[in-house]
């Protein structure tokens, strides 16, 4: 044990040590590329251009530009993605049939968890981040976040947060530590390891691990939020008002803000479940605070993170949507009213995902109403999408392809959603199948539909090149008919009665033999959806390095109908400037709608 | 908006802190919460210097070792409160006793009070060592 703690502190010794050469050496780079500002204030000399960045691997490792935060953020989310798809391709050949038959039921319930808290926590929201860090500065037209060390940190939060979330499943070949088996809600007392049948001794490490690594993530999302929010407010350029903010940075600027009130009280709910299992306090168990509590603590973070996961992706539609419809988004003032209302009632409907623990009926009756009236705002944007299509003159393209398929996804999503807000039938649904394919609807449907539309639409500016358009087509088609193949065959199985988060479903529940059927079916529908992501994946890849360099700096033809958009602008005169040698100032001003875009010259 | 798109001459985009402050933060988190002494001292003292380098990057200090010596009484302070309160009364043969027993609680606190130490000395080292103005 002594000997342990030797070699211990002797590698964390040598580890400082490697920190300190490694910085020294950065040093020594940094000395040849002189801080402008002299140690004042960031940013308060110029005049003279200079390498600012280091190159390889340093780069990637150092920067703290927000397009490289961007791509950074956005490379570890498809990993994560990936990850998180290979654990639900694994479970689906599992339920291809009733009883245990490929993986144990132990590991399923690993994967499950983890599947979870890796596409929400790991994938769905620093995906978000990456179009938030390349684009808004952009839109916004300012010169970087506001804090972009900071912006840097939230990152870099995440690589080690994924590695802890994931830690059973890398240990678990050479130690009795198992993967976290608590389902992604953690509910206690089975995640404060109390009772039998739970995550015991060794094995439970598995969930401080992850419970330690969604608290980096949180920490992560908080600091982003914090960088989105300063950067919208006082980093815009001259150009862009409150009235003429794009609908993308409204959505980023609301749902940072309900980051900003939701994702610390997840951390501290994740200390406090953390003390219990390591520190013997009773904060969730039946002695102290009870387990009740829990689920009260996490839906109050759960179910705004439901919104932080959509708004954003509702913003992509409405951002994308109206540039393919060669109209503008129709009732602009409206959809962000829609989106405000949404961010203030999601802090109020946290208690519908407990009609069934044996709450206060009044409670309930209360948290029913406004569910209900959470759809209000919703469907206004679907109507506000819709009319928007109406009449306009549809260009099909990839973007709007998965964008059209968004808002159709997100209708049976929310109205399935609309039917458990109501108690009496959330009391026969909860807790079957139906949920499941309810939030995937949104989740894979919306969330995921959005987030391709935005790296199709901005693929251009990201990597100067296009994507190949027949596969994108397929990439589409496939992910459209396995999406609401998979999951409309879940909420039949959740009409059956077939209950969530089993490995197997031999028990008597329903007619057994429909129940395997939509089971198989199901899984065929994620396989569907495994071929074109592979395709996509493929796709991304090629494009990027095998495409030809886009000559045009308007391959969507946004000029036509006046909405060319700052981003584009910027991208333009990137261009330019790069064409001009990098020396000269490109004295071309770009109209964005009959407005100037350009605003250096007013800026600081 | 800057005329040179991609290329600002207003700041480096480059700065080595960030990931460091993270594995600061990562190493205290991991060290304190299983209770391993050498990762706790390690990455509590890695994550007050990144703060302070960082800090001292940024512009907003002259001098890194202020905000290093804060810190480090502010942990001092935390890990005095974390073993203060497992004592029965506050005296030499009291604390002996309590660091000598296996108590997880203690361990964590000395572990956060060493560190501090470690901590105001290098800040008020630096100090002492760094003491003509700039």
């Amino acid at each position: 044990m002594v000997e342990a703690q030797l070699v211990l502190t002797a590698l964390m010794g040598l580890f400082l040590a490697g920190v300190a050469v490694w910085l020294s050496r950065i040093e020594d780079w940094r000395s040849y590329t002189p801080l402008a500002g002299g140690g004042g204030a960031v940013g308060e000399e110029s005049g003279y251009a200079h390498d600012e960045k280091p190159s390889g691997l340093i780069r990637w490792l150092t920067t703290v530009d927000h397009k490289d935060i961007g791509i950074l953020y956005g490379a570890y989310s498809i990993i994560a993605f990936a990850v998180g798809g290979i654990m639900v391709i694994l479970m689906r050949t599992e339920l291809l049939t009733p009883d245990e038959a490929i993986i144990g039921s132990q590991f399923y319930n690993s994967l499950l968890t983890s599947h979870g808290i890796t596409m929400l926590f790991l994938f769905g929201t620093p995906m978000i981040a990456a179009f938030g860090n390349y684009f808004i500065p952009l839109l916004v037209n300012a010169e970087d976040m506001a804090f972009p060390r900071i912006n840097a940190i939230a990152f870099w939060m995440l690589p080690p947060g994924a590695l802890l979330v994931w830690a059973g499943f890398l240990v678990v070949p050479f130690t009795d530590i198992q993967p976290a088996q608590t389902a992604w809600t953690m509910y206690t007392p089975l995640s404060a390891g109390v009772g039998t049948g739970t995550q015991a001794g060794v094995s439970g490490l598995g969930i401080d691990f992850m419970l330690l690594g969604l608290h980096f993530t949180g920490l992560s999302a908080t600091m982003g939020a914090i960088n989105f929010i300063a950067t919208i407010f006082t980093d815009r350029g001259s150009d862009v008002n409150w009235a003429n903010l794009d609908i993308f940075s409204w959505t980023m600027l609301t749902q940072s803000g309900l980051i900003l009130f939701a994702f610390p009280l997840l951390g501290s709910a994740l200390i406090m479940l953390l003390l219990d299992r390591n520190f013997g306090t009773t904060f969730f168990l039946a002695e102290g605070g009870g387990p009740i509590l829990w689920q009260h603590l996490f839906w109050f973070f759960g179910h705004p993170e439901v919104y932080i996961l959509a708004l954003p992706p509702m913003g992509l539609v409405s951002f994308i949507l109206p540039k393919f419809s060669g109209r503008k988004l129709f009732g602009f003032k409206f959809v962000v009213y829609s989106t405000l209302a949404i961010g203030v009632l999601s802090f109020g409907v946290w208690a519908h995902h407990m009609f069934a623990t044996g709450i206060d009926p009044r409670i309930r009756a209360s948290f029913e109403a406004v569910s209900l009236a959470i759809a209000i705002p919703s469907a206004v944007k679907v109507f506000n999408w819709t009319t928007t299509l109406w009449g306009g003159n549809l260009r099909l393209t990839a973007p709007m392809l998965f964008c059209v398929g968004a808002v159709s996804n997100f209708i049976f999503g929310g109205v399935t959603g609309i039917f458990t807000a109501a108690i009496p039938i959330d009391l026969v649904l909860h807790d079957t199948y139906y949920i499941v394919g309810h939030f995937h609807y949104i989740l894979m449907g919306l969330l995921a539909f959005t987030v391709f539309a935005g790296i199709y639409y901005w693929f251009p500016i990201i990597t100067g090149k296009m994507y190949q358009k027949r596969l994108a087509k397929w990439h589409f088609w496939l992910t459209m008919i396995g999406t609401n193949i998979t999951f409309f065959a879940m909420l039949l199985l959740g009409y059956l009665g077939m209950p969530r988060r089993y490995a197997t479903y031999t028990f008597g529940v329903g007619p057994q033999q429909i129940i395997e059927v939509l089971h198989q079916v199901t899984t065929l529908g994620a396989f569907i959806l495994l071929v074109g992501q592979i395709i996509w994946v493929w796709n991304m890849i090629q494009s990027w390095y095998e495409a030809p360099t886009l000559q045009d700096n308007d391959p969507w033809d946004l000029k036509e109908t006046g909405q060319f958009t700052n981003e584009w602008g910027w991208n333009e005169r990137r261009l330019e400037t790069a064409i001009t040698d990098g020396g000269e100032e490109e004295e071309t001003a770009m109209t964005d709608g009959g407005d100037p875009v350009d605003g250096s010259a007013d800026t600081e | 908006m800057d005329d040179q798109p991609g290329l600002s001459d207003q700041y480096r985009m480059s700065s080595p802190w960030p990931l460091i402050v993270v594995l600061g933060l990562l190493f205290s988190e991991l060290g304190l919460l299983f209770n391993v002494f050498p990762v706790a001292v390690g990455g509590l003292l890695l994550f007050v210097g990144a703060i302070a380098g960082i800090v001292l990057e940024s512009g907003y200090a002259d001098r890194p070792w202020n905000l290093l010596a804060g810190l480090g009484v502010a942990l001092c302070v935390l890990g005095a409160l974390v073993t203060v309160t497992q004592l029965d009364s506050v005296t030499f043969d009291a604390i002996a006793t309590v660091v000598g027993r296996p108590n997880g609680i203690v361990g964590r606190g000395v572990e956060l009070l060493i560190a501090g130490i470690v901590s105001v000395v290098i800040g008020a080292g630096g100090r002492f060592a760094e003491s003509e103005s700039i």
